[in-house]
């Protein structure tokens, strides 16, 4: 079995150092593309083995498993471009955030009957074999579509089946999650280097501390606030430090977080839909070089702002 | 001593006192004729007469007619008090005092030497036997005592034993706790009327809700954030609700809520 990545970028990048480190697929029977042949995945790709070319069309020919791991306002052009060559052979997974499955299959069905398409929602650490993955499966996909890739993605993390309305959803908790740990993680050495910490040992200590809470979790049957509880002694330290958490809105501060991520996904799926980027973008797949083109609207201007304090939503603005 | 034999006495007949003698009363392991109960004036005997217990306007009767001593009179007359039934409190007596803020060491002070003291923190609802009372025992009384005072008190709601620096604590969270519900009650009540519900159905609504909630969290031996989750459907109306909360900083404002009132409590006992 082949498997072809479009796109050359930080998922394809991550995703392929987890499948060979988990053993699932030799790296000469994987192929990537990207016109743009600066960016430092690319030379990682190559350095482990991988088969690099600048057409996509070349990457569709060469594979069973096609990984769509383009930016999701480039999946349309994408499409146009290899759906001339796409066999029943063909098992079409995009990553793209946002992207429906109908609108994949909408564009495929013009050059093949029944597309197999699945979509998946994962996340950066797969590189490290700790992904959370979800997928949905498309209308002409068969069940062992489902089986292959919940193995392929199970031998770099978590892997589960779900309906694809909830994949936004994931988006904001797990496809996001990582970014909010750095965030937290970062914050929590700063914490460690003002109390006196050097900064290596405070990043390794904070990274443990969530990696072993996490575990704590995941191996427990407990409800995470009871797990809070055996931390905390009375008068102690932590619930002190927790009362800070709670008085900064650190619970509110997440929720927002992954509603915010949950609801951007849902704004660029639009976009996608929109097909506002021309045709001539598709040469030049840096989101820059594309907003360079005359008449395109930037992704993320002001219209498609992230509010949750709506009228819907009032939420008391923290000091 | 077995329940039923011992003979128990009030200084003060208010709202705490009321509460705790309802309580004993109504388990049937005190006789009521074994209750006495003075206070100066006869404003609130009446309600402790229609119970079956005797009344006086003396203190150091109620001391010569009891073996264990509520002492249940506002803090600052408690010194007073002391003073007046110290002469007449045997080895044989055992004092639980009520009045908030008033330390172990202060009542013992006031006490003759030997004297056996436990220091007792009860909450409002005790009157309706939902009460929360936790006590301390002082340097003369033994488990005995303590196992006496729990059984006896068990009737007035949940009782705990603890060392006296819980006390405060426990006056914060439950003592003025009992406060903080009502505040709760009274802003989910308004929330109601918002959404358009007359104001009176909205707080009786607003009642029950917190008392079915409170007796689920009592009975089922759940950890309340289990339940919490229990109840939040995926993207329904409760997980939507939860989150104004949090937006709101309710747990953060109920932490700090408790550590004033606590702080206060310690604050008094300095006096």
């Amino acid at each position: 079995m082949s498997v072809g990545f479009i796109g050359a970028g930080q998922l394809a990048h991550a995703l392929v150092k987890g499948f060979t480190a988990a053993g699932v697929i030799a790296t000469h029977k994987i192929m990537a593309s990207s016109p743009d042949t600066e960016l430092p995945t690319v030379s990682g790709l190559r350095k482990m083995g991988v088969n690099f070319t600048t057409s996509n069309k070349e990457t569709a020919n060469r594979s069973d498993v096609l990984f769509l791991a383009v930016k999701p306002h480039i999946i349309p052009f994408v499409l146009d471009e290899i759906g001339p060559d796409i066999q029943d052979r063909h098992l079409i997974v995009s990553c793209a955030a946002g992207v429906t499955i109908s609108s994949i299959e909408k564009k495929l069905v013009q050059y093949r009957p029944a597309p197999r398409v699945m979509r998946c929602m994962t996340n950066t650490p797969v590189v490290v074999r700790e992904g959370a993955t979800v997928y949905a499966v498309g209308t002409h996909a068969e069940a062992e579509d489902g089986r292959l890739l919940e193995q392929l993605m199970a031998s770099v993390g978590f892997c589960t089946e779900v309906e694809e309305d909830l994949i936004d959803a994931v988006t904001g908790l797990s496809g996001s999650g990582p970014a909010y740990a750095f965030t937290a993680l970062d914050a929590l050495a700063d914490g460690g280097v003002k109390m006196g910490l050097p900064r290596r040992l405070a990043i390794r200590l904070g990274a443990q501390a969530l990696l072993g809470a996490a575990k704590m979790l995941l191996d427990s049957e407990q409800h995470p606030g009871q797990l809070k509880d055996n931390v905390c002694s009375p008068g102690g330290a932590t619930i002190h430090a927790l009362h800070f958490l709670e008085s900064g809105g650190f619970r509110s501060l997440l929720i927002n977080a992954v509603e915010a991520s949950c609801i951007r996904t849902r704004e660029l799926q639009s976009l996608a839909d929109q097909e506002s980027i021309s045709p001539a973008a598709i040469k030049k797949t840096t989101l820059d070089k594309v907003l360079q083109q005359p008449g395109v609207a930037a992704a993320g201007g002001p219209k498609a702002a992230v509010s949750l304090f709506n009228k819907s939503n009032p939420g008391r603005k923290r000091n | 001593m077995e329940p039923s034999e011992v003979k128990i006495g009030f200084i003060g007949a208010g709202n705490m006192a009321f509460g705790i003698t309802k309580g004993i009363l109504l388990s049937g392991g005190v006789l009521p004729r074994n209750v006495t109960v003075s206070a100066p004036s006869s404003n609130n005997l009446g309600r402790f007469q229609e119970l079956g217990a005797a009344v006086t306007h003396s203190n150091t009767e109620a001391v010569a007619a009891s073996r264990l001593i509520f002492l249940a009179v506002k803090p600052h007359l408690v010194p007073a008090i002391l003073r007046e039934v110290a002469p007449h409190v045997t080895r044989e007596h055992v004092v639980v005092s009520v009045a908030a803020g008033v330390t172990i060491a202060t009542l013992e002070e006031l006490l003759p030497p030997e004297s056996v003291v436990l220091r007792l923190m009860p909450n409002l609802p005790c009157m309706v036997q939902e009460g929360a009372l936790l006590f301390s025992r002082g340097s003369r009384a033994g488990p005995g005592e303590g196992a006496l005072l729990k059984t006896l008190l068990g009737p007035c709601g949940l009782v705990e034993e603890g060392p006296e620096s819980w006390i405060d604590a426990h006056t914060g969270l439950s003592g003025s706790g009992v406060a903080f519900v009502y505040l709760f009650a009274e802003a989910l009540a308004d929330g109601g009327v918002k959404m358009g519900m007359p104001s009176a159905l909205a707080q009786r609504i607003a009642a029950q809700t917190v008392l079915g909630a409170g007796r689920l969290l009592r009975d089922s031996g759940r950890h309340p954030a289990q339940l919490r989750s229990d109840v939040c459907t995926p993207g329904g109306t409760t997980i939507y609700g939860l989150h104004a909360l949090e937006l709101g900083g309710l747990r953060a404002a109920v932490m700090g809520a408790v550590e004033a009132a606590t702080e206060r409590a310690r604050e008094l006992g300095r006096k």
